[in-house]
């Protein structure tokens, strides 16, 4: 839910109307300059339609030293971000041998696994003296280890579902899972906010996919209506007309959201979801990238964060990249699912399976945020990581800026809105040493482009001080606190004069 | 003043952003400032200024509004392919709001221009030909309709 200020939308489409006149007419003079040389295609057919990379020659390119940005250390609190330089005005960028130690800002390193572990990174160096690094093989071949087996049964108990199944990789599982749970004749309704991997999972199945209009916990209490209205009107409408042309009724209907938006923070609405497709009888699936491991009291996810029971939810999804420091993602079910799913899903019966060290990696977490490792290093992560976030968005939010995203969400996105200000808050961050990741269009609406921050629990109250500080003389300098200030309290109690 | 930004169930992202606030007002804004910055700079009446903005916008949204097509990133992988700007906005549902703004806006223009050089030629021939063309492509019948195969696929 995001309240933009009049002139800065305006402000913001003309920006985007220059940059884009000012593409059209460098291609137009292009096209005319390479009329009179000869062209090197010797007959075969352009890689690409002239017009389908006009947004990354000409406006990606421009400010291409704002992404990709390699790192040469492992993405802890403090990370190695590698110097580029460019001759040719961001073109192509060369890399140096030089690298600057900045605090990181812009990994999903939730509750600090991404480096060194005391507990975690013995084992893993012993399973990959073990086991090594591959399993060279696919799961139904030779690539199920003994591990693979107790990561499923350790995160199927963990995610709170009777079983679970391990890919190597979270894009994939959703990719490769969502055309074999649904095909044609079947319905997708999908949040309109979700994830990459959702799109193209729905549009590989064959199925028929409506999108249903994202509410937020903010719009709901400005319009009065019981939650999510639009879902309720999309499942009313669609199983009244059945399938398009025939109107047969639809085989199966599958609601699919997330736990986590990341690029908003924002939760959804479990709870309300879960209620309506009871009474219409759609199938749940929850995709839960990065709320797994963050949130909910001993960080299991979002169903223990708004109290929903996990047989209601028909599909759990998760990846094990962003709170559990290993690469991978899974799927929990029931005992039937997850057998349909090994006979017949792609990624387990082709694809190789995930690298031994990496379940080692993902089974250690585990047990060091259950607490059965002995110590309470788990408990203490998961309020560390609360306390962070929650500290640094109300610091935030005081400063002015505009901070999207629910309380307890460790993802907090800030807008920045027009596309001169993407590079220049990149930029000035990386000169004092912060390292942020900013995003904008087509990963984000046109208007809506935004810095998105990752607090993790590894950072230190020191830490966040400094990054507060130095994202206000960025704030500041791009002119992107488009709240106003609250005032400060403190100083006004001690100016006033004490009357005896 | 502040606005608020409503999400779309609008998949494309190349329409999409229509949807939000903001847009209509950026538009007439920007017809008004040209208008401004042709006065200016070529010193001409008002009548022909707004015929040089009304011949220009023409030409501008012609072509990005019905000639070109798809979308300028490959992220969607290529499904609007076929789709001008104009028959991929709102879904392809026709006679919405926006749709019938962006009808009236070159209706408008052509008013103005035509009143203010008093109805003479050969603007009055040039605006009237210029308007024609917008409308009719932008009828509800017109969708998805290449006359004679021009800018057909190949």
């Amino acid at each position: 839910m995001i309240t933009i200020p009049y002139l800065t939308a305006v402000s913001t489409y003309f920006s985007y109307g220059l940059l884009f006149a000012f593409g059209q007419l460098r291609d137009y003079s292009r096209r005319i300059f390479d009329w009179w040389s000869t062209n090197n295609l010797h007959g075969y057919a352009p890689i690409c339609l002239a017009h389908e990379d006009f947004y990354i020659r000409r406006l990606y390119h421009r400010i291409q030293d704002c992404f990709g940005r390699p790192i040469s250390s492992a993405p802890d609190a403090w990370v190695d971000v590698v110097e580029r330089f460019s001759n040719d005005n961001n073109k192509t960028l060369k890399r140096t041998t030089k690298s600057t130690r900045c605090l990181n800002l812009g990994s999903y390193n939730y509750l600090g696994f991404g480096s060194y572990d005391e507990y975690c990174t013995p084992l893993v160096i012993d399973s990959l003296k073990k086991f090594s690094p591959s399993t060279c093989s696919s799961r139904v071949d030779a690539g199920t280890t003994s591990v693979h087996a107790e990561l499923e049964e350790c995160v199927a108990k963990y995610v709170g579902k009777p079983a679970a199944i391990v890919t190597g990789m979270g894009y994939a599982t959703n990719s490769a899972i969502i055309p074999v749970l649904i095909g044609k004749g079947g319905l997708i309704i999908s949040d309109s906010l979700n994830h990459t991997s959702i799109v193209n999972g729905a549009r590989g199945s064959g199925a028929t996919i409506r999108v249903f209009q994202h509410n937020s916990k903010a719009i709901l209490m400005l319009l009065h209506f019981p939650p999510p209205a639009h879902l309720e009107r999309v499942l009313k409408e669609q199983i009244a007309e059945g399938q398009p042309r025939t109107h047969r009724p639809w085989k199966k209907i599958m609601v699919v959201v997330e736990g986590i938006y990341s690029m908003e923070g924002e939760i959804c609405q479990l709870p309300e979801i879960v209620s309506i497709c009871k009474k219409y009888k759609a199938y749940v699936y929850l995709d839960e990238a990065h709320s797994i491991g963050a949130i909910g009291k001993t960080g299991r996810g979002v169903c223990e964060l708004l109290g929903v029971d996990t047989a209601d939810v028909d599909i759990m999804m998760g990846t094990f990249t962003k709170s559990f420091g290993s690469c991978g993602g899974y799927i929990a079910g029931s005992k039937d699912l997850i057998q349909y799913l090994k006979y017949h899903c792609p990624a387990h019966l082709y694809a190789t399976s995930i690298s031994t060290p990496s379940a080692q990696q993902i089974i250690s977490a585990i047990t060091v945020i259950l607490g059965e490792d002995g110590s309470n290093r788990g408990a203490q992560k998961l309020a560390r990581i609360r306390e962070n976030s929650n500290f640094f968005r109300a610091e935030l939010q005081k400063m002015g800026f505009e901070v999207l995203g629910d309380n307890d969400s460790p993802v907090m996105p800030i807008m920045l809105y027009n596309p001169a200000k993407i590079p220049a808050f990149s930029r000035e961050c990386l000169r004092e040493n912060v390292a942020v990741v900013v995003v904008g269009f087509p990963a984000t609406p046109l208007l809506l482009a935004r810095a998105r921050i990752c607090i993790s629990a590894s950072h230190s109250r020191e830490d966040l001080i400094k990054a507060l500080q130095v994202i206000s003389k960025a704030g500041d300098l791009t002119g992107i606190k488009y709240f106003p200030a609250a005032p400060k309290k403190q100083e006004e109690v001690k100016d006033t004069i004490k009357l005896d | 003043m502040y606005v608020r930004a409503l999400p779309t169930t609008d998949v494309n992202r190349n329409t999409e952003w229509f949807t939000y606030p903001g847009v209509w007002t950026t538009y007439i804004l920007i017809l008004f400032f040209s208008w401004l910055l042709v006065l200016s700079v070529f010193h001409c009446s008002p009548g022909m200024a707004w015929t040089i903005v009304h011949l220009a916008h023409f030409a501008v949204t012609y072509h990005s509004f019905h000639w070109k097509k798809g979308t300028p990133f490959g992220d969607d992988q290529g499904i609007y392919n076929r789709l001008t700007w104009w028959e991929q906005i709102d879904n392809g549902k026709q006679l919405t709001r926006n749709r019938k703004f962006l009808t009236v806006v070159p209706i408008v223009l052509y008013l103005i221009a035509s009143h203010t050089t008093d109805y003479q030629h050969p603007m009055l021939f040039l605006n009237t030909l210029a308007v024609f063309v917008m409308v009719v492509a932008k009828f509800p019948h017109m969708h998805k309709v290449r006359i004679f195969g021009i800018n057909g696929d190949q």
